[in-house]
């Protein structure tokens, strides 16, 4: 195993920042060929109209967990050494919420709203500068709420390990969750989707 | 609008190339990809600026400016930066580059600015809450079988199909 | 640009290891000195060929701004002197082996000249223009009369001006990043690279806009080409050499210098440049800007690499 290149020394943090711009122009342009730039695409969402938010991101997913378990199968990729958000339920769970509500007000998620204002969007710079407010209310606030921000601490936990299956079983679990969503998605937009003019 | 939506890639395509980019950022990094951590960033660097004894006392933004360091001088902060040029670039190779605001038929601009701030604002605190947005959560998490980045994306997109029926005036 | 006194040999505070005495006002001055040389350069070009019309903002509009360009970049280097009352003294020596010196007297010919060019531009450009005296109206008839004289000089002296933005550097040899001959024809073409850019900026003529976007693809090829052999040149050289350049390969100035520099200000406004000239992309000034901040940030970048570079460790 010799992945991932940076945790085996393959260059330093400097080269890592040049890899970051490479890798973040990938992946705005690829945002944006999703029609992720634009809002109201995002939002109709949330009204069965256009569920291309969960196509892409259940494909990305997929592909992305495939990709390292095959990596790892093959003994090139050290799965171990990948970063793995821990898990803090507590925050997640309200953060979670939080920014369901936001999401649908706002119309846009962090990353979609830099590569709207990349394409000249207002709303797109207006909702960063609405982001970036709330995140200093955050900081500015964080003292009040520190305990709840490390509530439900599960350290590194993975779904195999909470459902005491293989990550294959899991992946395969997963790929079929996903094939049933997409069946629905179809569905939902032949049905909601018409309504659009 | 209609013809401009069709020079969009198919769903599954742009998430194939999507999953390969962050399979790729595994491969050579060992890290998923993120935003919100770099708005973050941003945010301390401007506190700092102004004042840097107030980032020292809040054990919050030391995390990420404490002393010397400087919160700009980091992978994801980069990163963003080629989040844009790449948005930029396609939007200007498709040409979807334009000045203007996406709002629904019922509502002007000017009310979706305020609905924007107001959205941005709760899905920025929001984001720090849950330690990471839709890219560094649900995407990288989901993609590493993460167990609170599953708990996360099932109850953001609940949430928001909840809420959507009440501010629906403004998409559709 | 500071004077500083020196009495002994290694340990001064400000200059080793690291040079820390300049700050963001010698890069500014240098963007400023390559872009006013840039404006000028094609302004008179332009008008000796005879394209003033096709060419309107290249000639007539941009060195309007000359005067306002060159005062706020000699604003920027006035701010620079500790002791700003001795500023006549570069004009009380000439040293003809002191780039400092050459310098100062070519921006004191450069600057009344440039002056003189915007006047005769101004009364075009502005319709209504009139002077206020009989013998001003005069002397500038008179002047007219001398214009390619002045247009020569102009390019003369530009390209004097652009190249000593570099040579201004890699006269200070105590600095291996510096000492490099290829710094001033890099920022000679890097100041045309951001006038073609501020002239993109200004011109309201599409194909003004398509000539000028195409000679920069030439400048950035050229400057690509420069950068890379710099590097080379560094590589070869003595193994002080090769630890400075690392600077770059590697080292603290990597990131920026790759990103901001080469990226962002130089292979993307030539990407999209390409895509323009191709009629693949819709025209816009997107190049323009990104190329006028790389040019702002390789001097920012070159600076403070060369102070941090040292010979001894």
């Amino acid at each position: 195993m010799f992945t991932p290149l940076y945790k085996f020394d393959f260059f330093g943090v400097e080269i890592s920042f040049v890899v970051a711009v490479i890798i973040g122009i990938m992946f705005g342009f690829t945002l944006e060929r999703a029609g992720f730039g634009d809002a109201k695409k995002l939002a109709h969402q949330f009204y069965f109209r256009d569920m291309t938010v969960l196509k892409v991101m259940f494909t990305a997913i997929i592909v992305a967990m495939i990709g390292t378990l095959l990596l790892n199968l093959v003994g090139i990729l050290d799965m171990s050494l990948i970063y793995l958000n821990p898990t803090y339920l507590g925050p997640q769970i309200a953060g979670g919420v939080i920014m369901g509500i936001g999401f649908v007000i706002g119309g846009y998620c962090p990353g979609t709203s830099l590569v709207a204002s990349a394409t000249g969007k207002v709303d797109g710079f207006i909702y960063i500068a609405g982001a970036l407010f709330g995140m200093l209310i955050f900081g500015e606030t964080f003292p009040l709420f520190q305990d709840f921000t490390v509530s439900g601490f599960m350290g590194n936990a993975k779904l195999t390990d909470l459902l005491g299956l293989t990550p294959g079983v899991v992946a395969f679990l997963i790929i079929l969750m996903a094939l049933g969503m997409f069946w629905g998605a179809e569905i939902l937009e032949k049905k909601f989707g018409a309504e659009e003019s | 609008m209609q013809d401009t939506k069709e020079k969009y890639w198919s769903p599954y395509v742009a998430g194939f190339v999507l999953g390969l980019v962050l399979l790729a950022t595994f491969v050579v990094m060992g890290r998923g990809l993120g935003a919100s951590g770099a708005m973050m960033r941003t945010v301390t660097y401007v506190v700092d600026t102004v004042s840097p004894e107030h980032v020292d006392n809040n054990s919050y933004f030391a995390k990420y400016a404490g002393g010397d360091k400087n919160p700009l001088s980091n992978w994801l902060v980069f990163e963003v930066v080629g989040v844009i040029l790449g948005g930029l670039l396609s939007g200007l190779m498709a040409g979807r580059f334009k000045w203007k605001t996406e709002h629904g038929p019922r509502i002007t601009p000017k009310g979706r600015w305020a609905y924007a701030f107001l959205g941005g604002g709760i899905m920025g605190f929001g984001a720090r809450l849950a330690l990471g947005c839709t890219s560094g959560q649900a995407l990288s998490g989901g993609a590493t079988l993460a167990t609170g980045s599953w708990a996360f994306m099932m109850v953001m997109f609940a949430s928001g199909y909840v809420v959507a029926y009440f501010v629906r005036k403004q998409w559709i | 640009m500071q004077e500083i006194t020196i009495t002994s040999g290694r340990h001064m505070h400000h200059i080793d290891p690291h040079l820390t005495i300049w700050g963001w006002e010698i890069p500014v001055y240098l963007f400023f000195g390559g872009l006013v040389a840039g404006i000028l350069f094609f302004s008179a070009v332009y008008f000796l060929r005879g394209k003033e019309d096709e060419m309107h903002a290249t000639v007539r509009i941009a060195p309007l701004f000359v005067p306002l360009l060159l005062s706020l970049g000699l604003f920027a280097l006035f701010l620079d002197l500790e002791y700003k009352l001795h500023v006549f003294r570069f004009y009380t020596a000439i040293r003809l082996e002191s780039p400092m010196s050459w310098g100062s007297w070519t921006l004191a010919i450069i600057f009344p000249l440039s002056f003189l060019w915007a006047l005769m531009h101004a009364e075009k450009v502005f319709p209504n223009w009139r002077y206020p005296y009989a013998w001003m109206e005069n002397a500038m008839t008179y002047v007219k009369k001398y214009a390619k004289v002045i247009a020569w000089l102009l390019i003369y002296y530009a390209a004097i001006l652009g190249i000593y933005t570099g040579i201004l550097l890699s006269a200070f040899n105590a600095r291996p990043i510096w000492n490099t001959a290829i710094l001033g024809p890099l920022f000679l073409v890097s100041g045309l690279s951001t006038a073609l850019a501020f002239n993109m900026i200004l011109s309201k003529n599409k194909e003004e806009k398509h000539r000028l976007g195409r000679i920069d693809l030439i400048a950035i090829g050229i400057e690509l080409f420069l950068i890379i052999h710099m590097f080379m040149g560094f590589l070869a050289s003595t193994q002080i050499h090769v630890e400075a350049v690392t600077l770059f390969l590697g080292g603290p100035y990597t990131a920026p210098f790759w990103i901001f520099v080469v990226g962002i200000g130089l292979i993307i406004p030539a990407f999209i440049e390409i895509l323009d000239s191709l009629h693949k992309v819709k025209s816009t000034l997107i190049p323009a800007f990104l190329v006028l901040f790389g040019g702002l940030m390789l001097r920012f970048i070159i600076v403070d690499a060369g102070q941090f570079s040292s010979w001894v460790y």
